[in-house]
């Protein structure tokens, strides 16, 4: 039976990549395939769904550490300002904060991650994002604290905690998040 | 039929573009109608022949629907000042089967008889731009064959979740390669369209693959921390250029697939991305923030010295390229939020003939068809999307409504 299948589906395949060129069939006879594209496999060919849904899920930050916060595991978001990847001296007292829990973290891999608001394209944005990381992560790293299981990650402008069209929405996602990696 | 309304009303607001001079002589062009002998009328292929047509750059169509026997090779004395007369017949009784002729309007001659089937019906697009590339071969006019091709491109669904899927140029086909997750930057890894391409966050660290879409095979192909893009393919597939950053540093790298070998070709503290082949492959230009803001810039691979490309705008931060052509998105206002007006602009490896190809909305992600003859870019014009066209050689350009879901990254 299978062997049937087979059979019957690799015929009815080479009706689809057979030409044919200037023949005219009726258009309701029941020859679909029969008289084809020769050239242009890409139009017969199925082509493939791939499902990933079960990516992507992690838990993201409760936002009960200040007015914003979006990181988690005892970790503050630093915010900076458009288009810029340098820390304010308003955030140091975060950055110093976050250096103690990564010092606490004992064996534990931690991510930090790099958001971008929505003005910017493709792979700049992301590497705005990636400069913002790294900046933390460099920042951590001055106050003395052993960064060697740090990981940084840019998600550009992929991770929106809002999604309003006001300054103080674009600030929010302006932001490095830090976590414990899972 | 909303959607070929906003087409048209799309073409419309687009063609007062003031850069975008006709510069081809129209008599130059074949007029041609288009005849419908179908037993059951459909507006979607009239609308999908006739942007076939026009985007060609070699035809000056109709616009207004006919209707005929197909069989018949009498034309109607209204048509006789056309040059050509198109009769197509469309039947999606089981799968989709289209009937064309090609006919001399002044005496009914054919030209071209031609018929295709496919067992689907979603992807009848590509059943009408194969009719429409094989009429202009027939014709002897330069090839179109970029209409046949597939648009590949992500999108955001949701915040650390976005889809990749495959279209036709018109985007009336789409379908989801890759659903959910987060996985972005498609790029195409072949010039026969088999595989891409793309980086997916489903691990900790971004990783770049390969996958077959028609078997769904996938090959992991490499990983690096920070962030991982494959800007650009060389011309036989060998080679890749990587944006990544391995030490957290995004830099410009060259994959040699079969040593795995990679190179870095960029060395900057700041912002090095977008990296294209120019010339025979041995140049690259790229983006980069070495001067204090995005602009445009070229290297060779193999040497430090960089030079700069574009000495215009206060923010170039998308780029491709083709032979020597260059296309680049400028940032013309200075808003920091809000709608800021974004245009293309064309221009050489030297830096010479540079004009602008648009002059109103948002445009961006600028890619060449494979064969440099049109442009494909996405644009924003007040709450609307659309996936726009022009052809570098007539100036004809096309815009397309897109969904409400916003492009994270295109490729065709």
């Amino acid at each position: 039976m299978i062997k049937t299948i087979l059979i019957t589906t690799a015929t009815f395949s080479l009706f689809f990549l057979t030409g044919c060129g200037q023949t005219a069939p009726g258009l309701d006879g029941n020859n679909v395939g029969k008289n084809n594209i020769s050239d242009a496999t890409q139009i017969a060919g199925e082509t493939v769904t791939i499902d990933e849904n079960q990516y992507g899920n992690e838990t993201i930050g409760s936002g009960t550490a200040g007015k914003y916060n979006s990181s988690s595991d005892g970790f503050r978001s630093i915010y900076f300002e458009f288009g810029d990847y340098s820390i304010s001296s308003a955030m140091e007292n975060y950055v110093a904060s976050n250096a103690n829990v990564v010092n606490s973290a004992g064996a534990s891999q931690i991510k930090i991650e790099g958001n971008c608001d929505e003005f910017g394209t493709d792979e700049y944005n992301y590497a705005l994002g990636l400069k913002r990381a790294k900046a933390v992560k460099d920042a951590i790293a001055a106050q003395g604290v052993d960064t060697s299981k740090v990981v940084i990650v840019s998600f550009g402008e992929s991770n929106p905690v809002c999604s309003n069209p006001t300054d103080e929405c674009y600030a929010q996602n302006r932001r490095v998040d830090l976590r414990l990696a899972k | 039929m909303k959607y070929f309304l906003l087409l048209l009303v799309s073409i419309n607001l687009f063609a007062v573009d003031a850069t975008l001079t006709i510069e081809k002589d129209v008599e130059q062009r074949s007029r041609i109608a288009l005849v419908d002998g179908s037993a059951v009328s459909n507006d979607k292929i009239f609308n999908i022949l006739l942007s076939d047509l026009k985007i060609s750059g070699h035809f000056l169509p109709d616009s207004t629907v006919h209707k005929g026997a197909i069989s018949s090779n009498f034309i109607v004395p209204a048509l006789k000042n056309q040059e050509y007369v198109l009769k197509y017949a469309l039947s999606q009784k089981s799968g989709t089967k289209l009937l064309i002729r090609l006919l001399k309007a002044s005496d009914g001659t054919q030209i071209l008889k031609k018929s295709y089937a496919i067992p689907t019906t979603s992807k009848m697009p590509f059943l009408a731009h194969k009719a429409i590339s094989d009429i202009n071969n027939v014709l002897k006019y330069p090839d179109i064959s970029w209409i046949n091709r597939y648009v590949v491109f992500s999108r955001y669904t949701t915040p650390r979740h976005s889809e990749i899927l495959l279209a036709d140029y018109t985007f009336n086909y789409q379908k989801v390669i890759i659903r959910g997750g987060l996985n972005l930057f498609p790029k195409w890894a072949d010039k026969n369209q088999k595989s891409f391409y793309y980086t997916s966050y489903g691990k900790l660290i971004p990783t770049l693959y390969k996958i077959n879409i028609y078997t769904g095979a996938k090959e992991k192909i490499t990983t690096s921390e920070g962030m991982l893009v494959c800007s650009d393919v060389n011309k036989n597939g060998s080679k890749l250029l990587l944006t990544m950053a391995p030490e957290g540093q995004a830099d410009i790298y060259e994959l040699d697939l079969a040593t795995k070998i990679k190179t870095r070709v960029t060395k900057f503290s700041g912002i090095d991305v977008n990296g294209k082949y120019v010339d025979d492959e041995s140049r690259i230009v790229f983006v980069s923030n070495r001067l204090g803001y995005a602009n445009i810039f070229k290297k060779s691979i193999h040497s430090a010295a960089v030079s700069q490309v574009v000495y215009h705008g206060r923010n170039n931060n998308a780029c491709d390229a083709h032979g020597n052509q260059i296309v680049y998105s400028s940032r013309e206002s200075k808003n920091t939020f809000g709608n800021n007006t974004f245009n293309l602009y064309l221009t050489s490896l030297n830096g010479s003939g540079t004009r602008p190809l648009t002059t109103t909305g948002t445009n961006q992600f600028p890619r060449f068809s494979p064969d440099g003859s049109v442009i494909l870019f996405i644009k924003h014009r007040g709450n609307s999307s659309s996936i726009g066209y022009i052809n570098l050689g007539s100036h004809q350009s096309l815009l397309f409504p897109l969904g409400g879901r916003k492009v994270q990254s295109i490729d065709w």
